[in-house]
This record gives structure tokens, C-alpha cells and sequence, in this order.
């Protein structure tokens, strides 16, 4: 699904966390990608992902979804995964099973589906704990496979990967880019891992400030010379 | 002083006596605070869901008024109940008054608010979690409202036994509206009450102890509900 943002802007108590204007006031998130947001602590990526996936409203400007604005229908095809997920009250197997349930799955597609993806997260041996008395890590693996379970044609995770050990990091990031080459899965992802951004993301967008400073390729943004950017890939390189 | 240990004395020489009298005044009790819990969950559980997860204006005047409602004395419930209820009031018709019907309306209308604002206050805030979550997976509609009470389920529970808690414990409603006529509309408050007037303190105690008791084990039943909730997840 392509999405395009246009001149959004956010206000919360008068003041302004996102305005997207000048060069970069239109985003494009091209369908089939995996688009990295990065950008310092409240520079407003959480609020611009969660404005794109339709769960709050912008204060103006406007999104279209392959150039129709959002509707049920469209809503329903993207999901969103924090790494701070709600998980359900219920059984690990369960919480993966719910999007698909609420499909109506019949019984033996449900089953295959879900212990595919519990293998593939390597949860299988937890699939019977209660998800809310999980660790840090298991939380965000079974929200992950909750998420993927129903094949969405949009994906945003907002941090998938903080606090993942690195054996589980690569794990999750070989199953997106396997949905994203298989299924032409659309992600986008918020991560302060540069590494990580240059390891999976097709597209990169910078946020600084509410604004955004860069909007390209990877390979581009090593070229930029925006002192701020500048200043954050430094900070990054070790 | 010794009046109070004949008393607790002859209170549990009573109780062991299963009196048959006794029996009916425990089982009309539970009766009455039991349907009023049901009817007050039927009605007060999916609208405290519905108005604590949807933002509207006036929503702090609602729960305002939720809050004043759960603390309303029984006395001016059964009063306003008994308006209605008596036969020159609007409902005089269908002569509901004294009888365990009228007594189940007043509970109703005294506990309702209760387990409406302990579920509207947490589905405020959990619940807010939990159906953009629902949203996000697809749910919509009919499915968020099963979602969402599953997963308040433990806050549900509370707020029904402390309903029920509220309901059989209370004598200013049945009393005035039962009129705590022998054999008919006679609970365990009303008896209690209208015996230490009397002078009957060992009856009163008696009756206080298996109230007492009553109360506990329903505690103990919701205890276990929800810590055994909180035991791993068992196939
Ligand atoms: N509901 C809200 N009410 C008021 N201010 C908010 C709200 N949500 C976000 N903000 C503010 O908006 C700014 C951007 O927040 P946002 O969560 O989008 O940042 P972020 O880029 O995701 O940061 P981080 O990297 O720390 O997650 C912050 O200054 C934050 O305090
Ligand atoms: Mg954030």
C-alpha cells in the first residue's frame, strides 16, 4: 500500500510536536519498502507513525492510503506493534491466535498458522504461559507474531527491538524481511539502532524537532550535510 | 457486660438450632441481593464499558454524578423507590410495594451505579489500551466489547461482590420499601434491627454472625477467582 502524508501537523496544548512543511512537508512511503524513521528522543516519530496508522488524528494535513483516505477497510490491512505491546490476558498461543479468530480461521488453518509463527519467534515453549506475566522479550516476540499472524499489507513498529538480546534481534529481523520479500509486506519502523536502519530499511526519514530534515535512500543520507544529522550518524558510528 | 456473652452464647445456639424461621430470612436475603447484583451487572457492566472507553463531552460530569450515586444512602433510595412504587405513585398500579419485588428494584438501583463506576473507571484507563490494541488486530465493534470484558474480567468480579457487598448489608432501602413483614419480606437487616429494638440481643448477634459469615465467603470466592487468575496460564 503507498502511503502519502501531506503537510501534517500536530498540536498538543498549543504546542506544535509535529509540522511537516518546506522540502519535506509531502512523505512518501512507497509500497513493498521498509521505511526506518529515526531522530532524537520527542522529535515526534511515535506521534507521526501513530497519525499514519490511523490511531490518532492529525491537527491538519492529510494521508492517503493508495490515494484514497482511510476507511475501515484500509485500517483493517495495517497493524502497529510497540515495543511496550498490550498484550492479552490470556495464553501466549491465544494472543496470536486472537486476529485470527476474530477472521474466523477455521480450526486446522488457525493452528498452522500460529505454531508457524511460534516457531519461527522460537516461543513455542511458552505458547501456554500467560502473556501478561512475560519477560521484556517475550512480550515483544509474541506481539510481533500476534501481529504478523493475519499477513497485513502494512506493518508499524514502533521500536520493535528495544531491549532484544542479539540472537532474538536478527531472529525478528530476518522475519521481516522475509514477509517484506515474500508477501511484499509494507513496514515501517522506529529505531535509534543506525545499524539496524541500515541493515533492513529501503528508505530512511529523519525527524528532528517535529520536523522532518531528510527523506531518501540510506546511502543518501551519509552524504547529508545537515549539521544535526550530521551530529546523529557520529553519534552512532562505534 | 453479661449480656454480651449470653448473648454471643445463645447466638450460636440459634444458629445450630437451624430454625426454620432463620432459614427463610437467609435464603429471601440472598435472594433479593443476588437478583438486585444481577440486574445491576446486566445493566451496569456494559454501560460503565461502553461510556468509560468512548470520549465524549460531559464525560467528567458523568462520572461525577457516578460517584455521587455510589454513595448514596439506601434510606433515600428505598424513599424515592417507595414514591414511585406506592399506589397513588406512577407504578401504584401493579402493587409492588412490600413485597420482595419492591426490595429488588431498590437494591438494583442502589448497587447499579456501584458496579457502573468501578467498571467505568478502569475501562477509562486500561480499557483504553486494550481496545486500540483490539482495533489495531481488527476488531471492531461486538468483538472489542467481548475483548474488553474479558480482559476486565478481575475488576468486574470486584465490582460485583462489592455490589453484592453494598446490597446485602444495607437496611434504610428494604426496610422501607419490604416493610420486613414475618415469612414475606423479612431479610437479615431488617431482622437484626428490628430486634435489638426489641431488646433481643443474642438474636441480633446471631443474625450478625451469619451475615458476617455470608460476607466472607463470598470474599473468599472472589479471591479466588482473581488470584487464581493470576496463576500461570494452565491448559
Ligand atoms: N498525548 C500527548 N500529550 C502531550 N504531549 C505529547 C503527547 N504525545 C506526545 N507528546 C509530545 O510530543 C513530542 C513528540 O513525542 P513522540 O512520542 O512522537 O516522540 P518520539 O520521537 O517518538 O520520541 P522517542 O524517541 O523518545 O520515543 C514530545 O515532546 C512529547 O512530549
Ligand atoms: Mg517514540
Amino acid at each position: 500500500m503507498n502511503i502519502k502524508t501531506s503537510h501534517i501537523v500536530k498540536t498538543y496544548n498549543q504546542k506544535k510536536v509535529l509540522h511537516l512543511d518546506g522540502q519535506y512537508g509531502e512523505l512518501f512511503f512507497e509500497s513493498g519498502q521498509i521505511h526506518g524513521i529515526i531522530g532524537p528522543n520527542g522529535s515526534g516519530k511515535t506521534t507521526l507513525m501513530k497519525i499514519i496508522a490511523g490511531l490518532i488524528a492529525p491537527s491538519s494535513g492529510t494521508i492517503r492510503y493508495n490515494d484514497h483516505p482511510l476507511c475501515q477497510d484500509i485500517f483493517s490491512q495495517m497493524t502497529y506493534s510497540t515495543h511496550t505491546p498490550t498484550l492479552f490476558s490470556r495464553s501466549v498461543y491465544e494472543n496470536i491466535a486472537y486476529p485470527l479468530k476474530i477472521r474466523n480461521y477455521e480450526k486446522d488453518r488457525l493452528n498452522q498458522t500460529v505454531s508457524q509463527l511460534l516457531e519461527e519467534f522460537d516461543i513455542s515453549e511458552i505458547k501456554n504461559q500467560n502473556a501478561r506475566r512475560l519477560s521484556g522479550g517475550e512480550s515483544q516476540k509474541t506481539a510481533l507474531a500476534r501481529a504478523l499472524s493475519f499477513s497485513p499489507q502494512v506493518l508499524f513498529l514502533d521500536e520493535p527491538t528495544a531491549n532484544i538480546d542479539p540472537k532474538s534481534i536478527q531472529l525478528i529481523e530476518t522475519a521481516l524481511k522475509k514477509r517484506n520479500q515474500d508477501q511484499g509486506l509494507t513496514i515501517i519502523i522506529i529505531t535509534h539502532n543506525l545499524s539496524q536502519a541500515f541493515r533492513i530499511c529501503t528508505h530512511l526519514t529523519f525527524l528532528d524537532q517535529g520536523s522532518c530534515l531528510f527523506s531518501d535512500t540510506p546511502e543518501k543520507i551519509m552524504t547529508s550535510t545537515h549539521p544535526t544529522i550530521d551530529e546523529f550518524i557520529s553519534f552512532n558510528r562505534f | 457486660m453479661d449480656y454480651i456473652l449470653n448473648g454471643f452464647v445463645e447466638a450460636f445456639r440459634l444458629i445450630f438450632s437451624f430454625d426454620p424461621e432463620i432459614i427463610q430470612i437467609v435464603l429471601l436475603s440472598l435472594f433479593v441481593s443476588f437478583s438486585s447484583t444481577l440486574y445491576g451487572t446486566l445493566i451496569g457492566v456494559p454501560l460503565g464499558v461502553i461510556l468509560g472507553i468512548n470520549n465524549f463531552r460531559g464525560k467528567k460530569v458523568v462520572s461525577r454524578l457516578l460517584y455521587t450515586f455510589m454513595s448514596f444512602p439506601p434510606v433515600i433510595i428505598g424513599l424515592f423507590t417507595a414514591l414511585f412504587l406506592a399506589r397513588s405513585g406512577p407504578f401504584g398500579q401493579f402493587q409492588l410495594m412490600y413485597t420482595p419485588t419492591a426490595m429488588i428494584i431498590a437494591q438494583t438501583i442502589l448497587v447499579t451505579p456501584v458496579i457502573m463506576g468501578i467498571v467505568f473507571n478502569h475501562a477509562s484507563t486500561s480499557g483504553y489500551e486494550v481496545v486500540q490494541t483490539g482495533k489495531t488486530l481488527g476488531a471492531q465493534g461486538l468483538n472489542i466489547l467481548i475483548l474488553l470484558v474479558l480482559e476486565l474480567k478481575g475488576v468486574i468480579m470486584i465490582a460485583l461482590v462489592t455490589g453484592f457487598g453494598r446490597a446485602i448489608s444495607e437496611v434504610g432501602a428494604v426496610m422501607i420499601v419490604g416493610g420486613n413483614i414475618r415469612d414475606f419480606t423479612r431479610v437479615m437487616t431488617t431482622f437484626i434491627a428490628m430486634n435489638n429494638n426489641m431488646g433481643q440481643y443474642s438474636v441480633s448477634i446471631a443474625m450478625g454472625l451469619i451475615l458476617m459469615t455470608i460476607s466472607f465467603i463470598t470474599n473468599s470466592v472472589l479471591y479466588h477467582f482473581i488470584m487464581g487468575d493470576q496463576n500461570e496460564y494452565q491448559d
